[in-house]
């Protein structure tokens, strides 16, 4: 008998660690998902001799330099209080930088010297926003578009980068939403937009008035991208004009209609294209079907891409920077389990090295396959969606958390998804439905969500949700929603409306009253007013309906427990609102995490309030789903 | 004798620990029958505010939850929303008799910014539909107090517009302040417009950009009888009565035995308050109810205190009587070495004194020695194996044992010692027994050596029968000697022990059952004993059978 129990336990024991998990699962801590990565945004210099990242100095990120031939790298900007948001290499000396600011902050622009490091302000600070237009410099010009006359509108001005001077290129009368200009940095195309139907305004050169080239709806797109070689009047545009999937199509703006589609796939949306200077014509397209896929108009193009990506383990790659020359080239590789390195690639000697990892935290840490999955909503709608299972021997009866991706114009795509990987390698199956109002399948599926944001898409998250739950891959009792942005909102409404379905939801910077959200569009948005009135709906005359699936009205039917994040600047909600809403919650007695940060906006970006954030959801999720 | 004083000593402060302990029981008991008087006579102030806490609770959830809820619209309230929204109120609060909305509009005018009412509704608790009871441009006039609502929250827009800083969000200073206007029996509340309406508000006010836009605001105003709240007693064990009364509401019932306590209902509830009575005696019966398990609670304790005093002190008697038996033994021991010992010590003188030693004298001078020397002999032997068993130091050495040949030597031995001993004994159906001979002689020695010694001279018999019952072997002594009494049943087995009598004065250690009951139970046996005074003794021995 005394020898017996010490058998029978460990039998037990065995048994239960098979049941419960026989493949090793190894916790990565959080901070390896969410860090920011050490050296970021490489950008190679028009001679194709120098490489500029940003990378962190005393915390804040700064421009760094190092050379083609791999020199130490150094410092050329010495930033102490706002990170470096963005920048472009003007010319084979000079870099142009704008850092991350606030609303009310006023703007700067500033140039740096790549060997005397000197910065200056390009442009006299104001509390303005700004789009560049085209950040090719013309005769030491860049295009910019500014909202300096009037908050509203933007005009383009041409920005002299030796003087600095600001010259008024176009007036916006109001309505113009977007402006094109073409190679030679001439504003030669504008979109207008009375915020339902667009106007393609066209002119032959700055000195002639813009005229119409035609009037569509915004519910289809055409999307200019790039006048064609040697020809003023013919552009390249996406466009789904008389069609479902945007196609790239050929038009000629002096007749005002299309002439030539180019190339159009039969599922998907294409969603952008390049250009080979050097070879003068389209070097591919490129567009998503369950995952990433390019077609390519230039055959040479296509055997180098080919034989890179069997050189880089079918890792999918995306060329980051090139020079003028396009013999140097900047390859970011990613697959879903892995976040991927940064390649140079020069052509001429056939060589290819690493030259950072773009998350060097998980590298060899083994991440899970992201699967694309096909399921009929109720009203026999074929939605597609993705699914993250953990990296389990037992591939059934899993804690799920759905993901509804933010917008809802947006789309989940095929890549490395630091927030999937961090849940699957906690050991939740992540599900992330593309809903009906997404983007990329065409504008019918598109104009599918319009009106229907506590509706049918609601619906259609639901219906994957229980497909997963008679493939019996997601255990009906530990099912939660997470979502951010458009996508807390669904988090919130299935708190509200599918109790049955959801044991938990967390919100982050959720929408909890569409009334608000329509209120609290910028200025600067207000010509599409009318757009997201079709959208969403019109809170004056649609009330109803608006007070029915805004979860802030509905916290009595709220039982389950729920995690809500909500930055206290940020401008799309509202504080005070989500504040009601969990004072309301706390007297019900409901299990509720609420995560403010006073300091933060719609989206969190200091790092450590990004992190707080993630390790406070693991313990939600733990707390009610029991992962791990 | 010593004992008495001990006692006597003992018997006092038994007395003065009772005393005292029962005058603290009591004083106990007082202080906590004062103790719940006091606590009831605190409640009944006290608990008031839970009362009014639970009874506007659904004001306040009206107040702080429900009619911030407009703001939530954003403005965009029309007569259809607003209907659903009062319909919701008023089905849910009781004391909401209605509610008038008023669908305004700030615009830009000549004079700055201007607040005008569009519509105004009026929502009733008995009819689902909205009442227009004005409307701009139909020529109406609205009624003064209607307007004076209005009015008073347009002006505290304006006072809004004049400090409002649109760098962060209203806070709650200013919702309070200048988003809800209450006054007994009404409140009346706008929408807390956004950052940018706010900002267009300022410019309206400055007058500086040219902005036709109207901006829509919702006002409402909700009617309250505070009479129509529905009263909950919480604490029906404290207040006999709770009612509403009017603010300056005093009774005119001049009951001494009446108490009363008030609490004001706050917000637009405030010209009413909460009014509470209770009869001293309802009081006094509460205060009883919670006594009792206090009382109960200090019995308890006492009781307990009392168990454990007791416990000492049969510590210490059984301690006392402990002493005393071990004093005893001392003393028969020292009886018991001193007979022989000085039988020794006069033998000596005699020998030594006599001038010449006869034959026969000599003989019975070494008889005598001899018999003694035994006697101590035995006497150590007994109390070194006593102790042997007593640690279990001593081994077992079992041997196949013929019974009747055993029993036959020993009664030999006895008759030669003894020849007015009449000693038989039988044999049913038994013949061998497995077991230490030297140990079960030792029992035998025992029972037949307190047989003869606690017999009548001419009664001296005993009968010992052995035969088995089941897998056991009993060994009945049966004898007609004086007999034990019941009370010294229980003890004659306890070591020391010696029933009083006037057959063993001439000394025995009272160790010899004793010693017997020790010896069975480390053969896994058992002794046990039936007497009738006057009558005899029966012991019956068991053992294990094994053989």
């Amino acid at each position: 008998m005394r020898i017996l129990t010490p058998i029978v336990l460990v039998f037990f024991l065995l048994s239960f660690c098979a049941c419960n998990d026989f493949a090793r699962r190894e916790e990565i801590p959080i901070e390896s998902f969410f860090m920011k990565s050490p050296k970021s945004n490489f950008q190679i210099s028009p001679s194709g001799n120098y490489i500029a990242f940003l990378q962190s100095y005393n915390g804040t990120q700064n421009l760094y330099l190092t050379t083609w031939d791999n020199a130490e790298p150094k410092r050329i900007t010495t930033e102490t209080d706002k990170n470096i948001a963005n920048y472009f290499w003007a010319d084979d000396d000079e870099l142009v930088f704008w850092k991350e600011r606030s609303k009310d902050d006023n703007l700067s622009i500033y140039a740096v010297n790549r060997t005397s490091l000197s910065v200056r302000n390009l442009i006299t600070p104001e509390p303005m926003r700004f789009r560049w237009v085209s950040q090719q410099v013309n005769n030491d010009e860049l295009l910019i578009s500014l909202n300096k006359r009037d908050s509203s509108v933007f005009d383009v001005y041409r920005l002299n980068l030796h003087n600095c001077h600001l010259k008024i290129v176009a007036r916006n009368p109001g309505n113009i939403s977007n402006w094109v200009a073409d190679p030679d940095g001439k504003v030669r195309l504008a979109i207008a937009s009375d915020g339902v139907n667009e106007t393609l305004l066209y002119r032959e050169d700055e000195e002639h008035a813009f005229r119409r080239v035609f009037e569509n709806n915004f519910k289809t797109t055409v999307k200019p991208l790039r006048f064609l070689e040697g020809r003023t009047n013919h552009i390249y545009a996406l466009s789904n004009i008389d069609r479902d999937k945007l196609a790239l199509v050929i038009i000629d703006l002096d007749k005002g209609e299309e002439i030539k589609t180019v190339y159009m796939h039969p599922e998907s949306d294409i969603e952008d294209i390049r250009f080979s200077s050097v070879a003068k014509g389209l070097a591919y397209a490129e567009y998503d079907t369950w995952k990433p896929e390019k077609y390519y108009f230039n055959k040479r193009i296509k055997d180098v891409h080919e034989d890179l990506r069997r050189r880089l383990n079918g890792y999918w790659m995306r060329v980051v920077d090139k020079n003028e020359a396009e013999t140097r080239f900047i390859i970011r590789t990613y697959a879903d389990d892995d976040p991927g390195a940064v390649y140079l690639y020069s052509i001429n000697d056939d060589r290819l090295t690493k030259l950072a990892d773009v998350n060097p935290a998980l590298n060899g840490r083994k991440l899970c396959k992201m699967d694309s999955i096909r399921y009929n909503a109720r009203d026999g709608m074929p939605i597609s969606g993705y699914l993250t299972l953990p990296n389990r021997l037992r591939k059934q009866g899993l804690p799920l958390i759905v993901i509804p991706h933010n917008g809802p114009s947006a789309r989940n795509v095929w890549e490395y998804n630091s927030e999937v990987q961090f849940l699957a390698n906690r050991g939740y199956a992540v599900f992330q439905p593309n809903y009906r109002g997404s983007t990329g399948y065409g504008k019918a599926f598109w104009s599918a969500g319009f009106g229907e944001w506590g509706g049918k898409i609601q619906e259609d998250i639901a219906d994957g949700v229980r497909y997963l739950i008679d493939k019996k891959i997601a255990d009906p009792k530990r099912i939660g929603i997470y979502g951010y942005s458009f996508g807390g909102f669904c988090a919130l409404y299935g708190a509200c409306f599918h109790q049955d379905l959801y044991k938990c939801a967390a919100s982050y910077s959720g929408i909890t009253n569409l009334f608000t959200y329509l209120k609290e569009i910028p200025p600067y948005y207000k010509p599409y007013l009318q757009m997201y009135y079709e959208i969403i709906g019109n809170p004056e005359k649609q009330a109803d309906y608006f007070r029915a699936v805004s979860p802030v009205f509905h916290t009595d039917k709220i039982k389950g427990p729920i995690f809500i994040a909500q930055g206290g600047k940020d401008e799309r909600g509202n504080v005070n609102e989500t504040n009601q809403m969990v004072r309301d919650l706390k007297g019900k007695n409901i299990n509720i995490t609420y995560f403010l940060k006073e300091k933060e906006g719609h989206f969190f970006k200091d790092e450590q309030a990004r992190l707080a954030f993630y390790q406070q959801l693991e313990a939600f999720f733990a707390a009610n789903l029991g992962g791990n | 004798m010593p004992h008495h004083n001990h006692y006597r000593k003992n018997y006092w402060l038994i007395i003065i620990f009772a005393v005292l302990a029962s005058l603290l029981f009591i004083t106990a008991l007082g202080f906590a029958k004062k103790y719940a008087r006091k606590i009831v006579e605190n409640e009944f102030v006290g608990k008031k505010i839970d009362v009014l806490d639970k009874n506007i609770e659904s004001y306040n959830d009206l107040f702080f939850n429900k009619i911030p809820e407009v703001s939530f619209y954003q403005g965009y309230l029309d007569s259809n929303s607003a209907l659903i929204y009062a319909d919701s109120i008023l089905r849910k609060y009781d004391f909401v008799k209605r509610i008038l909305f008023f669908d305004a509009y700030v615009s830009n005018t000549a004079g700055g910014l201007a607040i005008s009412p569009r519509v105004v509704y009026q929502f009733n608790r008995d009819c689902p539909k909205s009442h227009i009871i004005y409307k701009a441009g139909s020529g109406t006039k609205m009624d003064i107090r209607i307007a004076d609502d209005f009015n008073s929250m347009a002006a505290r827009l304006s006072g809004f517009i004049d400090i409002a800083d649109t760098s962060r969000s209203v806070n709650n200073d200013e919702i309070n302040k200048f988003f809800y206007a209450v006054i007994p029996e009404k409140i009346t509340y706008m929408n807390i417009p956004r950052k940018e309406d706010i900002k267009a508000y300022k410019q309206f006010v400055e007058g500086s950009v040219d902005n036709n836009s109207v901006y829509e605001q919702d006002i409402l105003s909700y009617y309250i009888d505070p009479q129509a709240l529905k009263l909950q007693n919480n604490h029906p064990e404290l207040y006999e009565k709770i009612e509403i009364k009017p603010l300056f509401y005093t009774s005119l019932d001049t009951d001494p035995d009446l108490l009363t306590a008030e609490s004001p209902l706050p917000g637009a509830l405030a010209s009413y308050k909460i009014y509470f009575s209770a009869n001293r005696n309802f009081l006094t019966n509460e205060a009883n109810r919670r006594f009792m398990p206090l009382a109960l609670m200090i019995s308890m304790g006492y009781l307990v205190l009392f168990i454990i005093g007791y416990l000492i002190y049969r510590n210490i008697s059984f301690n006392n009587k402990m002493f005393k038996l071990q004093y005893d033994f001392v003393n028969n021991l020292t009886h018991e070495f001193k007979t022989p010992v000085s039988v020794i010590k006069i033998a000596g003188n005699n020998i030594r004194s006599a001038k010449e030693l006869k034959d026969d004298t000599r003989q019975l001078y070494g008889k005598i020695l001899d018999e003694e020397a035994d006697k101590l002999n035995n006497l150590l032997n007994t109390l070194l194996s006593f102790t042997q068993i007593e640690n279990k130091s001593i081994k077992l050495a079992y041997e196949k044992v013929n019974l009747d040949e055993f029993c036959r030597k020993l009664i030999s031995t006895y008759q030669l010692k003894f020849p007015d001993f009449d000693l038989q004994y039988e044999l049913k159906e038994v013949s061998t027994l497995y077991t230490d001979p030297v140990l079960l002689g030792s029992v035998f020695q025992n029972l037949i050596d307190n047989a003869y010694k606690y017999s009548e001279e001419g009664s001296k018999s005993l009968k010992i029968t052995i035969f088995r019952q089941k897998k056991q072997i009993m060994f009945k002594f049966v004898d007609k000697g004086i007999g034990i009494p019941k009370s010294e049943l229980i003890n004659i087995f306890k070591k020391f022990y010696r029933v009083k009598s006037q057959y063993n004065q001439q000394g025995s250690v009272g160790l010899g059952l004793a010693f017997c009951k020790e010896l069975l139970n480390f053969m896994e046996g058992d002794i046990q004993v039936k007497s009738t005074v006057g009558k005899g003794s029966t012991f019956i021995v068991t053992l294990p059978y094994a053989h």
